[in-house]
């Protein structure tokens, strides 16, 4: 009896062409638009713009310099002269202007203090931050530059001048990931997740229209018994989340090198997800009044469930307060289960609580469906 | 022999609101009887309670002779139930519905086709199994609608409004189907509010309105007891209604009059009489066939309302 549900729901879902856009398309779109937006952002670089008043050889080296540094460009402005620069930081229309004043050259010839000027809006303090830190490194490193030569001068040897400039700490980066994290490890795992509990849409529409139609009642009508017409309807959606899942998981894999990690292991999140979705849209099927209701529920569900479970940002850039609403999400659960097991390198022992919670939210539903089967089929009269 | 079909004292109630108001009913093997009442008299809840779809508040019913609440499942072997609405996948064609349907009576493998080409036979629709529900006509999809409920060879097949809004064509088609599964042996339970279908198919009736049975017995049977009984006169340049002992209302008709009584053929004997003694020429003078519109007239006080 069973059976027969789910060969029933597959042959319809198979000619729901609709859906296969709602459920492969259009997150593969989403793959496709946000992968290719900020996969590059770790190259990205920081223009500066700049305008040099001195035009000495001296200045020419200063800026040179600078340019140098990674993640660093600097444009030299060519908006007019220095007065139409300051006005359009006046303005709003510029944030800040780098300038190398007139004299520049002559005093670092001297070895006279040079001053370089930081034109700026007094409240572009978050777009001027990283230029001053990167002038205060620079400043640093001259005036490491003219200790050296100090100490040179005093008869001290290249040992000696190395051992009284190394600094009281320093940094060592050790990087503990098995694969390095990106953009692509944090977009494809979190709108897989976030595109499965769309499913719950398809499971209200199915599940209301066959109340509305007379189909559960005259299915009442034979030896069916509720399990039988619950888990008919609930296999197929797990299943179609499967192919969703393996699908999307696969398409980041061959287009954008994702690393999937622990095979088994990742299969077994896809599981537990899918089960989760299908048994949350169960429930809801069985609990909303009408399906405008129903579709709202999962817009809030599925959304903002992205949004405070880490699958849209990650996880570590959000609030505190944030964060912790998250701790409540399953889709948090599942994007941390699937990059604990593709950047971390984790086996199914690693992701024992991911599981846990995804089966504990899907068997939930199932239970409140169940529960709820005779007042939902009693709406039908 | 055990009933097919007996409910005692059953209510049921939607929010306070009284649906069925201590229904009896009885109903014999191998009849096809009507429940015949207007939209909103309780013959769809009735319909849900004796296929266990809902369960009634208080009173028994049975199903040869199994109590629904203890035997449903054995009960479901046994019936077979044709809702109202047209319940059917749209995208699945007619074939696909059947076996649907018959798979979840449990019936699998080459007894299942066997049966679909039987019951597709039936109905007429051999040829469109192929073709996807959606593209079938009104009357088509209430065929296979009904052709679904057949597939496990049930003892009682329970109609509810079968025909609604359907041409005439397959309405008389449906018919032929309810006749030859009579002939079979199957019994028929047929919800209507439309009088001719109970007149043209049933030999049992019960009439149902505000939850309540209002009378229920043999098709001529209750004719005979309740129908309306009168006379149709109709006589040249006569414009005021015939007074004559016994008529207890004269109505206008076209150019004659209805006399009800209790004794028509002594009320066409004195009114001959009398328009003869007046010289008066008659053009019509005959007794006038009960229906079960009159039936249910003189039960309920109102007309069936469509």
């Amino acid at each position: 009896m069973i059976s027969t549900i789910i060969r029933k729901e597959i042959l319809l879902t198979l000619k729901d062409k609709g859906a296969f856009f709602w459920l492969f398309a259009l997150p593969v779109l989403f793959i496709v638009i946000f992968s290719s937006i900020f996969s590059g952002a770790g190259s990205m670089t920081y223009k500066i713009p700049y305008y040099d008043a001195d035009g000495s050889t001296a200045s020419g080296q200063f800026v040179e310099q600078l340019g140098e540094i990674k993640g660093f460009a600097l444009e030299a402005y060519e908006g007019g002269s220095l007065e139409d620069g300051i006005k359009e930081i006046r303005d709003g229309s510029r944030s800040y202007l780098l300038v190398v004043p007139a004299g520049y050259g002559q005093l670092a010839a001297a070895g006279q203090t040079a001053e370089i000027e930081l034109y700026r809006d007094t409240v572009a303090d978050e777009a001027v931050a990283p230029v001053m830190a990167l002038l205060e490194s620079v400043s640093a490193g001259y005036q490491d530059y003219k200790l050296r030569s100090i100490l040179a001068g005093m008869g001290q040897n290249e040992e000696a001048i190395n051992s009284i400039m190394e600094p009281a700490i320093s940094i060592k980066e050790v990087k503990e990931n098995a694969t390095k994290a990106n953009a692509v490890t944090q977009i494809v795992p979190g709108y897989t997740v976030m595109f499965v509990f769309f499913i719950m849409i398809n499971m209200i529409q199915n599940l209301l229209k066959d109340r509305r139609s007379g189909m559960l009642s005259r299915l009442q009508g034979t030896p069916m018994k509720p399990i039988h017409y619950l888990v008919g309807m609930w296999v197929p959606n797990v299943l179609v989340v499967l192919v969703q899942s393996t699908v999307l998981l696969t398409f980041g894999q061959l287009v954008y090198g994702l690393q999937l990690g622990h095979p088994l292991a990742i299969a077994v999140i896809v599981l537990a997800l899918a089960l989760c979705a299908t048994g949350i849209g169960l429930m809801l099927a069985l609990l909303v009044s009408s399906e405008n209701m129903g579709i709202a529920m999962v817009q809030i569900i599925a959304m903002g469930g992205a949004i405070v479970g880490g699958l849209w940002f990650p996880y570590d850039f959000l609030p505190k307060a944030v964060q912790t609403i998250g701790l409540f999400t399953p889709q948090y659960w599942a994007q941390k289960g699937m990059q604990d097991v593709m950047i971390r390198g984790a086996d199914i022992g690693g992701i024992g609580w991911t599981l846990l919670i995804l089966f504990a939210f899907g068997l939930a539903g199932l239970g409140v469906a169940l529960l709820r089967f005779k007042k939902f089929a009693l709406k039908t009269t | 022999m055990t009933d097919v079909l007996n409910v005692r004292g059953v209510t049921k109630s939607y929010g306070g609101h009284p649906a069925l108001k201590g229904v009896e009913l009885k109903v014999k093997p191998g009849s096809c009887f009507g429940l015949l009442g207007p939209n909103g008299a309780g013959k769809s809840t009735l319909m849900k309670l004796l296929t266990g779809i809902i369960d009634a508040d208080q009173g028994v019913i049975e199903l040869f002779g199994l109590n629904i609440r203890k035997e449903l499942p054995a009960i479901h072997r046994l019936i077979g139930y044709v809702p109202q609405d047209i319940t059917l996948y749209e995208k699945l064609s007619g074939r696909q519905n059947l076996t649907f349907f018959g798979q979840m009576h449990g019936i699998r493998g080459s007894e299942l086709k066997k049966r679909i080409a039987h019951v597709l036979e039936a109905v007429g629709l051999t040829e469109r199994a192929g073709d996807e529900i959606a593209s079938y006509s009104g009357g088509m999809k209430r065929r296979i609608n009904i052709a679904a409920a057949l597939l496990h060879q049930p003892k009682l097949v329970i109609m509810d409004e079968p025909t609604v809004g359907i041409d005439p064509q397959s309405r008389n088609h449906i018919f032929e189907m309810i006749r030859k599964l009579q002939r079979e042996g199957v019994t028929i339970l047929y919800s209507t509010h439309y009088m001719e279908e109970v007149e043209a198919l049933c030999d049992e009736v019960a009439i149902i309105d505000h939850g309540q049975i209002v009378s229920q017995g043999g098709l001529r049977e209750l004719l005979e007891l309740h129908a309306v009984k009168a006379v149709y006169a109709e006589a040249a340049g006569v414009s005021e209604p015939p007074v004559v002992e016994g008529v207890v209302r004269a109505t206008q008709e076209g150019s004659g009059w209805v006399l009800e009584c209790d004794h028509p053929l002594k009320v066409m004997s004195e009114l001959s009489a009398q328009w003869a003694d007046d010289g008066v020429i008659v053009k019509a003078l005959e007794l006038m066939q009960p229906t079960l519109d009159s039936v249910f007239l003189k039960l309920t006080g109102t007309t069936l309302r469509d």
